[in-house]
């Protein structure tokens, strides 16, 4: 077989990064603006301005759950990792939960940042029991890390709902519609532009850490040999997870199965590294949920209740979507 | 061809659980210029010493020097510039190309995303001539044999540019053909290239036949470290392996062959 040329052999360049990330980000203008068209009522200035303000809580909240859950998935190298499978999403629920039924008791005053913060608190506690629980040897068994992320989101389901009966019957509406994950008109724009700013911070460092993750791909003991720092990279990541989880969930509530599309969606277009994965996952995401919510909106305008929270749309997608990458995934293990 | 020791570990201890030790003081060094080979049954601590030399795992005893400098000195940028790792089986989680892959072994020498320029493009490509998986560069291991993969691997190694080459049974899941493709290039490396290599095996005669030096370890031990011809003897094997041997003497090849009976 003849030898290919040197020109054969090709780098992702930083050329190439800038102009993926300018084309996403001019792709996720058009279907803001697309999106914010969409609608039955007239489209006056106010109209506007709060559909743009909730557009830009689901991109933030679609941004946030894809790339964590992308770097979940690289981390653990296994696609069926996410936030919300992995538990890390309801517990984040039940801290905010907690401060408000506490605060609609009037038993706690929870303030413009109390919310992400307990949403935060409950993040990393069941980041800290998933880890605790898969880790052995110091290593991470992904599958046992995956099983315990199922059981501590059972607990945690069964934790919120327990949580609902001690609460007011007239909240308890709310609270159910929040707790499917839910992004409403009125978000408070404080509490939008202090998550916003964490979620963006931890894509960042996620983005730095796309080399890492493609090196972790191939094995903790190759990875750490290429001079990946495996250990502090795992406590990171999971830190940066669980801040973009609990800033999403302060948002919207635990919203499902976005990390687990979305990320995959984007390995199938351009491949498995994860330099352009985190960008991709994060700019997809955010258009992802912009349009899943543009469609709840639209048909929360027609039903008696108002409202669709966009956590029924990507839970119908999503289901299936996760049973089908299980089959894959069993098929593999079996051959 | 140096004579300088490269990579040693002296007395190393290590235990996963308490009060249960896998490395009871094992020792071993392997120089620039030669390959050594680790043999020994399972559960012996080959792997486990392959990972303590690899910095992966830090003994409870004893100390591993790289260039006479503790391991524990190095940074993991520092450590990766130095010593490379073929794990036993080729797999990636995700479906890189072999030039992806390739390329990850320029991580330690890039910047903080990895982004590779001339220079590192010019060594990969050097490393995938080494190991003759050129003509793969658009190709997923998925999509390779065996044999290939396991090239593959070796060329992200090499694209390291280390001293010490560190292997983990990469020829169990091979044909004889590639076994020896793999122990040629192991070879190579050694005595063309002036790395320290460092192989785990369970093939006795096929490591015979290529290392330098033999390192037999039973029960977190090092029983018997040395040149093939010191090493081979029967008394030294069967208390290796707790089975009769013997030992065939095929013309005039000074390394007889092993039979288990």
């Amino acid at each position: 077989m003849s030898e290919p040329p040197a020109e054969t052999l090709q780098a992702l360049s930083a050329g190439r990064l800038l102009r993926d990330g300018l084309i996403l980000l001019a792709a996720a203008i058009v279907v803001a603006g697309a999106c914010s068209m969409v609608g039955v009522a007239e489209l006056t200035v106010n109209v506007w301005r709060m559909r743009l303000l909730r557009l830009a809580t689901a991109s933030a909240v679609g941004s946030a759950l894809a790339a964590a859950g992308m770097a979940l998935q690289a981390l653990l190298r296994n696609p069926l990792a996410e936030p919300y499978v992995l538990g890390v999403s309801s517990g984040a629920g039940v801290g905010v939960l907690v401060g408000s039924v506490l605060a609609a008791r009037g038993l706690f005053r929870i303030g413009w940042a109390g919310t992400p913060a307990l949403a935060l608190a409950g993040a990393v506690g069941s980041c800290l029991v998933v880890y605790g629980v898969a880790q052995r040897r110091g290593r991470l068994d992904p599958y046992v890390l995956l099983l315990s992320g199922v059981i501590v989101n059972v607990f945690n389901g069964a934790l919120m709902l327990a949580i609902l009966l001690l609460s007011r019957s007239a909240d308890i509406i709310n609270f159910v519609g929040w707790g499917m994950g839910q992004i409403g008109d009125a978000t408070d724009a404080s509490l939008l532009w202090l998550c916003a700013a964490f979620i963006l911070a931890a894509w960042s460092v996620l983005f730095l850490r796309g080399a890492w993750f493609n090196a972790l791909g191939l094995g903790d003991d190759v990875a750490g040999s290429a001079g990946v720092p495996v250990h502090w990279l795992r406590v990171e990541t999971f830190a940066l997870a669980a801040l973009m989880t609990a800033a999403a969930v302060a948002l919207a509530g635990p919203v499902g199965f976005v990390g687990l599309i979305v990320p995959h969606v984007c390995r199938m277009i351009i491949g498995a590294d994860h330099r352009r994965l985190v960008l991709f996952s994060g700019f997809v995401g955010a258009m992802f949920l912009m349009l899943a919510d543009t469609l709840c909106r639209t048909v929360g305008e027609w039903v008696s209740v108002g409202s669709v929270p966009v956590g029924i749309i990507t839970a119908i997608s999503g289901g299936p979507f996760f049973i089908h990458l299980l089959r894959g995934r069993l098929k593999e293990s079996s051959a | 061809m140096s004579d300088r020791h490269v990579i040693q570990a002296a007395e190393v201890e290590f235990e996963y659980r308490p009060g249960q030790p896998v490395l009871r003081g094992a020792s071993l060094t392997a120089s620039a210029g030669k390959l050594v080979c680790v043999l020994g049954p399972n559960g012996s601590g080959k792997t486990t010493l392959l990972r303590c030399l690899l910095g992966q795992l830090r003994p409870c005893g004893g100390r591993i020097l790289l260039d006479g400098k503790p391991l524990g000195r190095y940074s993991p940028r520092g450590l990766a510039r130095l010593m490379a790792y073929v794990p036993q089986t080729p797999r990636s989680a995700f479906a890189f190309t072999v030039q992806e892959l390739v390329l990850m072994g320029r991580l330690a020498h890039t910047g903080l995303l990895g982004l590779a320029g001339a220079q590192d493009l010019a060594v990969a490509r050097q490393a995938m001539i080494m190991t003759g998986t050129l003509p793969f560069v658009s190709r997923t291991l998925e999509e390779l044999s065996g044999g290939e993969a396991q090239c593959a691997m070796i060329a992200r190694a090499l694209a390291q540019q280390p001293s010490v080459m560190l292997l983990d049974e990469p020829t169990s899941q091979l044909d004889i053909r590639n076994q020896l493709q793999i122990h040629r290039m192991m070879q190579r490396l050694a005595h063309d290239w002036g790395m320290a290599v460092v192989c785990i095996s369970h093939d006795v005669n096929l490591a015979a036949r290529f290392a330098d030096e033999l390192a037999l370890m039973r029960e977190g031990q090092v029983l018997a470290a040395g040149q093939p011809l010191d090493v081979m003897r029967e008394d030294i094997l069967e208390k290796t392996y707790d089975v009769h041997v013997e030992l065939i003497r095929a013309g005039d090849d000074p390394i007889p062959f092993l039979r288990a009976r």
